[in-house]
């Protein structure tokens, strides 16, 4: 058999099974977001709507406040894990007693499936049993309610989804650490360079693709955020946590509005393109233009 | 006593319990017989992760395995999380699902769609599906709930309870307790039957819970405020006490929900109750703006609460559960309270003073084992496990299962709640008849979470709700 066509029969199940579970339920989604289609309406067939869905979600205010506080989620989330990621990945490069258990415990999280994350910063955070609103209380004599303030509960959020996903961002910065040349920081020493010029001109250019692969990963997670969000808050208080992916789920589910539902999905994934080419054109563009 | 009656007692006797043990037997022939065409099936059925629930996975499905070998996997899950796989299962026809839990709530919209074997014709067609011990007239007329427009049955009963008012006893029956309410209210502590009443309880007690340095509050609130829990408080509980019924939605006049069109939605009444509610919520424990159907059970339980609404299907364990309960044997039961005229509403039949919560076990029309998913059925209805359920679960949907004794044993530890079950459960009504339920709740919902967050005044917010509700109608087209 030509090569070529070994290839292709090997890899054909994976396209098969890709095609069926992603490509089509893609167009499928697309076609829907089409329709006007609710099974609980009076007339429970999909009725072609031509864009009136994503003309209507245009001027959805709880859309578009669902948006913005996703936006400042992610930015608020990803940006703390990139940092807290970077420093722990640092400390991991060392030798000290005990580190191998504390690495061990600090992926802990990424185990966990996130409506178990959800379920254990509820009890954490629920007033009068756990454990956060008590010390704040006794430390800080400060009530937190994220039952009742917004803010408290937008922080909550990010400070739950920072300690979910911070050990992938640690993990992937090891890697890239441990992979770097020795030579480059030698010479850097020899020359007289101090520890912030070796980060900002040797170590962080170095480990560039790993930091924009990682955030690119966790952009696009951060953005469909839902399980964790709704088991902690169920998007409130009032809209305060009503991330996009709550939203979507809120309205697909139980409102069954599958047409409208729909065509906020594809908004949200074309939004998420979008940022994440931002960042491309904003962080490796450039660089590949200067090689180039 | 002489002899001669002596051995006609015995002889009588023996004769009831060989006859008692010959239908045992010939109940389990039946059940074994039955089960013979269908080894090797396994049914699926989907709940929601409820003590009743929990003792149909755990009790009834092995027991019915054993005798019929039939294998029955229940899968409890959360309510959402119910809802999200039943219904997608029978939308999309793939036949995950041989039993699926219907609240009485959601009834309407799985008939309109026609989701649901109708129970009743499915017997008449196979009368050798029928068992000897099961009889739609054993049940309760909560099953009524679950009967089509021709009358037949399309759910199971499994749970049925009412939303009943649950107090302290021991709070209230304390000496020193009452000496001090005499003289701050001038009346003597009793269960509260007006909502003025029960506002001047709660907030005695949540200053005492203050002053005596205990954790302790004047009442519940299931006022969660991104969670469907608190809308059906409001709606279910609440509003209908002060004469609001249907949520305020009158669907004989084109579902009006706006006072301008004919609704009850935004008047002066369900404004009233919204405002008696939020101060409800702002004097109960802190944890009450989290706080769903499970979570107000928990804080009664933990002895936090004086008073509350709290659903039926806690009462028992609350009462009678030393391992999950702090207040074993300090819980009364009492109607709710309500505002004048209600009362005269429910019994008239024009209203109601509280939620008749319950559900059943349906068969999706899209079951692949349809036959073996009625015998199951029929098997957790029969009077013969009811009891021990009940014990479990607090639900009863059949008529004898009041009368069996160590329900009425359990009935006396609950202070009388299975009594009210039975006797004024007709005041009691479930969520109305609208096919359109979730659609129309998660709707208005948003708005309704700002009001309990004080980012909308409470009175903005119900005439926003009322618009939005009409709004929604007509977009699902019930309403023209």
């Amino acid at each position: 058999m030509h090569p070529n066509k070994l290839g292709w029969l090997l890899l054909a199940p994976t396209m098969l099974i890709l095609f069926l579970f992603g490509v089509v339920p893609f167009f499928y989604v697309i076609w829907v977001s089409f329709h006007q289609w609710n099974p609980f309406a009076a007339d429970p067939s999909m009725i072609f709507n031509w864009a009136s869905n994503y003309r209507q979600l245009v001027f959805d205010a709880q859309f578009m406040a669902s948006l913005g506080v996703t936006l400042a989620f992610v930015f608020f989330a990803v940006l703390s894990e990139l940092v807290i990621g970077y420093l722990l990945a640092q400390a991991f490069m060392k030798d000290f007693p005990g580190k191998a258990f504390f690495r061990t415990i600090h992926t802990l999280p990424l185990i966990m499936a996130p409506i178990i994350v959800g379920s254990i910063w509820k009890l954490m955070t629920t007033p009068s049993i756990g454990i956060i609103p008590s010390l704040l209380d006794s430390w800080f004599g400060y009530n937190l309610n994220i039952g009742q303030s917004a803010m408290a509960a937008f922080i909550t959020t990010v400070v739950m989804d920072i300690w979910h996903w911070t050990p992938l961002v640690t993990l992937s910065l090891i890697a890239a650490l441990v992979s770097l040349p020795a030579d480059p920081f030698e010479q850097a020493q020899i020359d007289g360079a101090n520890k912030r010029q070796i980060f900002w001109h040797i170590t962080l250019p170095m480990i560039r693709p790993a930091i924009i692969a990682t955030v690119f990963i966790r952009l696009m997670d951060a953005m469909r955020t839902v399980d964790e969000v709704l088991m902690l808050t169920g998007g409130g208080p009032g809209s305060a946590t009503r991330y996009v992916g709550v939203h979507i789920f809120k309205e697909v589910f139980p409102r069954t509005n599958y047409g409208y539902g729909s065509a906020i999905s594809v908004i949200v994934l074309y939004l998420t393109i979008v940022v994440c080419w931002l960042l491309y054109v904003g962080l490796i563009a450039p660089r590949n233009t200067k090689k180039g | 006593m002489s002899f001669i009656s002596k051995l006609g007692v015995s002889v009588i006797a023996l004769a009831v319990s060989a006859t008692a043990v010959s239908a045992e037997s010939s109940n389990a022939a039946f059940w074994a017989e039955a089960g013979k065409a269908y080894q090797g099936v396994t049914l699926h059925g989907v709940t929601e992760s409820t003590p009743p629930s929990n003792y149909v996975k755990d009790v009834l499905a092995p027991e019915f395995e054993k005798l019929t070998g039939i294998r029955v996997d229940i899968e409890t899950t959360s309510w959402d999380q119910m809802y999200d796989k039943a219904i997608k299962d029978m939308e999309a026809g793939t036949g995950i699902y041989d039993m699926v839990y219907i609240e009485q709530d959601i009834i309407y919209a799985y008939l309109s769609r026609n989701f649901l074997v109708d129970t009743t014709q499915l017997l008449k067609d196979n009368p050798a599906l029928k068992a000897p011990t099961y009889d739609e007239a054993n049940f309760t007329t909560f099953a009524n709930y679950f009967r089509g427009e021709n009358g037949d049955l399309f759910g199971i009963p499994m749970e049925a309870f009412i939303k009943v008012y649950l107090y302290r006893t021991d709070l209230f029956n304390d000496p020193e307790v009452q000496a001090a309410f005499k003289e701050k209210t001038g009346r003597d502590l009793k269960p509260a039957t007006t909502h003025a009443e029960y506002t001047e309880i709660a907030e005695f007690f949540t200053q005492w819970g203050k002053d005596h340095g205990g954790d302790l509050w004047g009442t519940t609130a299931q006022a969660h405020t991104g969670h469907a829990a608190s809308w059906y408080e409001y709606f279910e509980s609440i509003a209908p006490t002060f004469g609001v019924y249907n949520w305020g939605i009158d669907a004989n006049n084109n579902y009006a929900a706006t006072v301008a069109n004919g609704g009850q939605m935004n008047s002066d009444a369900a404004k009233a109750a919204m405002k008696y509610w939020l101060h409800l919520r702002d004097i109960a424990p802190p944890e009450s703006v989290q706080s769903t159907w499970t979570e107000v059970a928990t804080t009664f339980a933990a002895g936090r609460a004086a008073q509350g609404l709290v659903y039926g299907e806690n009462a028992a364990w609350i009462a009678s559960d030393e391992s999950k309960s702090r207040v074993v044997g300090k819980v009364g039961v009492a109607m709710p309270p309500m505002e004048a005229g209600v009362m005269a509403d429910a019994e008239s039949g024009k209203g109601y003073v509280g939620y008749y919560d319950g559900g059943a076990f349906g068969l999706p029309i899209t079951s692949k084992n349809k036959e073996a998913a009625m015998l199951f059925l029929q098997f957790i209805a029969q009077d013969e496990v009811q009891a021990d359920w009940a014990l479990a679960g607090s639900r009863i949907t059949n008529n004898a299962t009041y009368d069996d004794p160590k329900v009425q044993e359990l009935d006396a530890k609950l202070n009388g709640y299975f009594t009210m079950l039975r006797d004024q459960g007709k005041l009691f009504a479930g969520a109305p008849p609208y096919p359109f339920h979730a659609q129309l709740r998660e709707a208005t919902a948003p708005i309704f979470y700002q009001i309990l967050t004080g980012a909308i005044d409470p009175d903005k917010g119900l005439d926003m709700m009322a618009e939005k509700s009409e709004e929604e109608l007509k977009a699902l087209g019930y309403r023209k």
